[in-house]
């Protein structure tokens, strides 16, 4: 019975991808800086519509993963970024939330959320409409023509996942977006992303050090092993969505970061032992 | 009025009455220190020609500055987006301004002539040198994160100038423009006396010989007055500019 279930599982999460070529795939990536060697052959792949998660320790190569599936820096020879099946430049192509929210003082909320679509060519009015459009599913209705000064952390971090939900792409690439906010905010945060992300159903490669965020926001959560960063581990998340914070205390969740704390630890184990050495 | 303000102006006057009090009681003689009162009968008394040469100093200062601000700007665009002509070029700006600017007046004027051109080119030069190595630091201090957003949203090295490093610079640019508008009545009147027939520096100049101090103080008063005018003036710009600070 268990194994039919299984097996239903698998044949669903199959079912899932739409086509043996995912959105974005990795092959045999790798980065060299100097005699650093930051990432080792990672292959990769995410379907359309994914929420796949990455969580690595410190230091083992995450941001240049990210920096390289941006398209800001280049893989060594011999590693393949492809895009919907072809090898291209990234950059242009995938929407990117780096860390720290980057928004510009001098432009108010709406102006700062259409930075990717003016810079794109489209007609400001056009795209201030949209964002206005934009603005209650984000939160931020009544404070569009807030400046960034005038927000909180966690309206300020609203404002810039804005900013790349209206650079319009398959594709969305979000680093530690929730890594700078109070406890509180960034559970509320989680579940807002969720909403938005059922919403506007874009496929999302999130970067996080928080094993319980993992969990709870993939569809599958990806491990990166100690420098130089390789694919460790990935682990399929089949927990029911819609998710609340209920789930957080459930055994089967539970279960899932037990296995993933595991592999994370020995990872960060062995970061702090080349650390120490 | 705010307190500041208000504060100031209570200094100015406590100063000018010591003045006074102090050059009437201890009785200076007026060719060392005239007291504030004498300054501004004399200013009154001879206004038209003070009038006429402060119009001509301050046509000097704001031509020149508004050309030396355009050059300064246009080439700090130019050489942040061209970074090995910069790396080349930026240490012979720094040699070339670190010259005390009154050391090329009597060359400007050899070139230019005894007229308002090389009080323009002078202030140009001096104007032109700060707001350029303003602009410059202000365009290259960019977050490179942001410059690596505004590039994975497609945008190229002029898309980067016009909607981040221009911005950015702009508190920088408009402190150079700020220390600029003090910096081009000082070089106008330094040219002015090494050679000119008209112009507050000429004025001064020329009492001078003429053992005239009142009239020395009352073109100082003008030129000083003319200088806080136009500083009051940028500064009132950068405010609305730079709001976001």
């Amino acid at each position: 019975m268990k194994d039919a279930a299984d097996q239903l599982d698998q044949l669903l999460t199959v079912g899932a991808m739409p086509t043996a070529r995912p959105k974005l795939a990795l092959r045999g990536v790798s980065r060299h800086f100097g005699a650093v060697q930051a990432l080792a052959k990672v292959d990769l792949g995410i379907a359309e519509g994914e929420f796949v998660t990455l969580i690595g320790p410190s230091g083992c190569g995450k941001s240049t993963l990210f920096n390289i599936v941006a398209g800001l820096l280049e893989p060594d020879a011999g590693g393949e970024v492809l895009l919907d099946g072809v090898a291209t430049s990234l950059l242009g192509k995938v929407a990117f939330m780096p860390q720290r929210d980057l928004l510009l003082p001098w432009r108010n909320v709406l102006d700062n959320a259409i930075l990717a679509a003016e810079v794109e060519g489209r007609p400001k009015r056009e795209a201030r409409e949209t964002a206005r459009a934009m603005a209650a599913d984000f939160g931020l209705k009544g404070f569009e023509s807030h400046y960034p000064q005038q927000l909180s952390g966690g309206m300020r971090q609203r404002v810039a996942l804005m900013r790349t939900f209206m650079f319009d792409r398959d594709l969305m690439l979000l680093d530690e977006p929730f890594g700078a906010l109070d406890a509180l905010t960034r559970a509320m945060m989680q579940r807002w992303l969720l909403d938005i992300w059922s919403r506007y159903r874009r496929t999302i490669l999130f970067i996080t050090h928080d094993i319980d965020e993992a969990i709870f926001l993939g569809d599958r959560v990806v491990v990166m092993s100690a420098r130089p960063g390789s694919i460790k581990l990935e682990r399929r998340i089949e927990l029911p969505r819609p998710r609340d914070p209920a789930l957080l205390t459930t055994p089967a969740f539970n279960a899932i970061k037990r296995e993933l704390l595991d592999a994370v630890e020995e990872e960060s184990l062995k970061t702090f032992a080349a650390g120490a050495a | 009025m705010n307190a500041a303000l208000a504060r100031g102006l209570g200094g100015g006057v406590l100063l000018l009455v010591l003045w006074e009090a102090v050059v009437r009681l201890a009785q200076v003689p007026p060719w060392i220190l005239p007291p504030p009162s004498g300054i501004v009968a004399t200013t009154w008394l001879v206004r038209s020609a003070l009038l006429d040469a402060g119009a001509m100093t301050l046509f000097e200062a704001v031509t020149g500055y508004g050309i030396g601000a355009a050059l300064g700007l246009v080439l700090a665009m130019l050489l942040a987006l061209a970074t090995p002509v910069r790396k080349l070029v930026l240490p012979m700006v720094v040699v070339v301004n670190s010259v005390p600017v009154a050391a090329y007046a009597p060359l400007a004027l050899l070139w230019f002539g005894t007229g308002a051109l090389s009080k323009i080119v002078m202030v140009a030069f001096i104007v032109g040198f700060t707001v350029f190595l303003n602009a410059l630091d202000g365009l290259l201090r960019v977050d490179p994160a942001a410059v690596a957003l505004l590039r994975s949203f497609g945008a190229g090295p002029l898309g980067v100038l016009w909607r981040l490093r221009l911005p950015t610079a702009l508190p920088a640019i408009m402190v150079g423009l700020r220390v600029s508008t003090v910096r081009s009545m000082i070089v106008a009147i330094v040219t002015e006396m090494l050679g000119s027939q008209k112009g507050l520096g000429w004025t001064i100049f020329e009492a001078v010989l003429q053992i005239d101090f009142l009239r020395v103080w009352a073109a100082i008063l003008v030129a000083s007055l003319i200088s806080l005018g136009c500083f009051a003036a940028v500064s009132a710009l950068e405010r609305r500019v730079v709001f976001w600070r």
